[in-house]
């Protein structure tokens, strides 16, 4: 199968039964992708295809034939975070950590379908993202200074 | 968790896919979103031989208006449904149960209208780990002579906890099925059998197409409530979908269906027949159907879901009530 990752062309040679968080983590060593529940309730596998959030956990790597997926590594370079990721560093909303790729992608996509979400919308957005830390104040407050061009490093996504 | 070894085929179009079934249709099974089917093939709940991927079948992905009706493809997005104008305007009962589906993530895309449809029914003691099943006999579900939820149950008592399913039985709607025989339609209480162990009166070698919905007339309204643990990412605990239709002032039309009690979703007919010819705006009357409904409903209902039983039967008579009371705003503007 062939298809992109955070922009780069991938091909690969893989049995059906491969979901596409085993091959992003195994296969491509994509490892910021994270698997907790492996049943699509937690969110922490979220990644962007064709822009849209999806359950990497629930998704057969085949079925992403020709698409392009993004992940957290796709998202900002080192020392040049994407707004998303600066605004969930200065606001602290990030405790342990394991729930932040997926919370990181999910916003993504939020924000490309809706650059100005209220506060609701923001939660409604990361609504399938837990947060086993509850730090979802601070989550909620980092992604509201991106939408308002609040945050230090602002420059809109 | 990893899926075992299966075979993978993904048809170019409708044809193939039924060609496929038609040879292969007992030991396949469909993947539309997969949001549901991955999870089970991870707790090996199905252990399929091949599984024939959907995602090519680009025609069956469409929303469109037909002889009065709504028809909606069985691989429609639920996004799309929950964001179609058209739905919005004339079904809001479909369009609040679709953005009661999982999370954004779930709908966006890979959750399809024909999947959500196709939900297979649940239960606490059924839909568990292969680990955690393994220390029991296996139950009715399970090809098994046992029911945990029930005791001396001789029938599986899972529940239909699609929250499409129960607005689209409110809504009376058709499914069309194809197979190499060729199409059949079904009206949405001859979809479900009602049956624990096999929900639905789908042949092997048959799909599910699309769904129509016949467009509401004048006076019409309807409306979708749902309890769960959690609003994102949680099936519902009970659910009840109301579609009503009002005329000088006076039921004329009144379809009450429960959720998350039987194995089908349940159409209430003898709880709404109290309503016909009655002021929509008799609260006593509304309070005696709600009554009513929760006591047929709670009939069909056992300890299934890990949510106290006697809890989840009086929501239904709070569930019915609500969306009764919406509908006929919806109806009466």
């Amino acid at each position: 199968m062939s298809f992109a990752v955070n922009g780069e062309e991938v091909e690969l040679y893989i049995s059906p039964n491969r979901t596409l968080l085993e091959v992003l983590r195994e296969e491509l060593e994509l490892t910021g992708t994270k698997e907790s529940c492996g049943e699509g309730v937690c969110g922490s596998c979220t990644v962007l295809c064709d822009g849209v959030p999806l359950r990497s956990c629930l998704t057969l790597a085949l079925e992403m034939e020709g698409r392009e997926i993004t992940t957290v590594e796709g998202l900002g370079e080192q020392g040049r975070p994407d707004p998303i990721q600066q605004s969930f560093i200065d606001h602290g909303a990030v405790q342990c950590g394991f729930c932040t790729p997926g919370m990181l992608m999910s916003v993504k996509g939020l924000l490309k379908r809706n650059p100005t979400p209220n506060e609701e919308e923001i939660r409604r957005g990361i609504s399938g993202n837990i947060c086993r830390c509850t730090g979802y104040a601070k989550i909620v407050e980092a992604v509201t200074a991106v939408t308002t061009g609040s945050g230090r490093n602002a420059t809109g996504s | 968790m990893i899926i075992p070894e299966f075979e993978y085929v993904a048809p170019g179009n409708l044809q193939e896919a039924l060609d496929c079934l038609a040879s292969h249709g007992v030991e396949a099974v469909l993947l539309a979103g997969g949001t549901d089917l991955l999870v089970r093939m991870k707790q090996r709940l199905v252990k399929p031989r091949l599984v024939v991927s959907l995602k090519n079948l680009e025609g069956l992905r469409d929303i469109k208006e037909e002889n009065g009706e709504i028809v909606i493809g069985a691989m429609t997005p639920l996004v799309e449904v929950l964001e179609s104008e058209r739905v919005g305007k004339h079904l809001p009962a479909l369009r609040q149960a679709m953005g009661k589906i999982g999370a954004p993530s779930i709908q966006h895309f890979r959750g399809t209208i024909g999947g959500n449809l196709c939900l297979n029914t649940r239960c606490l003691f059924y839909n568990q780990s292969q680990f955690w099943r393994s220390g029991r006999t296996p139950c009715h579900k399970d090809n098994g002579q046992t029911c945990y939820a029930e005791e001396n149950s001789d029938r599986c008592r899972s529940a239909n906890l699609s929250d499409g399913a129960c607005a689209l039985m409110a809504l009376s709607c058709e499914v069309v099925l194809a197979s190499c025989r060729g199409e059949r339609v079904l009206l949405v209480e001859e979809f479900f059998t009602g049956k624990g162990e096999s929900p639905f009166a789908i042949e092997p070698d048959e799909l599910v197409l699309e769904i129509r919905v016949p467009m509401p007339g004048e006076g019409a309204g309807s409306s979708f409530q749902k309890i769960s643990y959690r609003s994102a990412i949680d099936f519902a605990l009970v659910s009840a979908a109301v579609s009503v239709r009002v005329m000088d002032g006076q039921f004329e039309e009144v379809r009450i269906s429960v959720g998350g009690a039987g194995a089908a979703p349940l159409l209430l007919k003898e709880a709404a027949a109290t309503l016909y010819g009655k002021p929509f705006n008799d609260d006593e009357a509304i309070e005696a159907t709600s009554d009513l409904a929760k006591k047929h409903a709670s009939a069909f209902m056992v300890e299934n879901l890990g949510s106290c039983l006697e809890y989840r039967q009086k929501m239904i008579r709070i569930l019915v009530r609500r969306a009764l009371k919406e509908a006929i705003v919806v109806a009466t503007g």
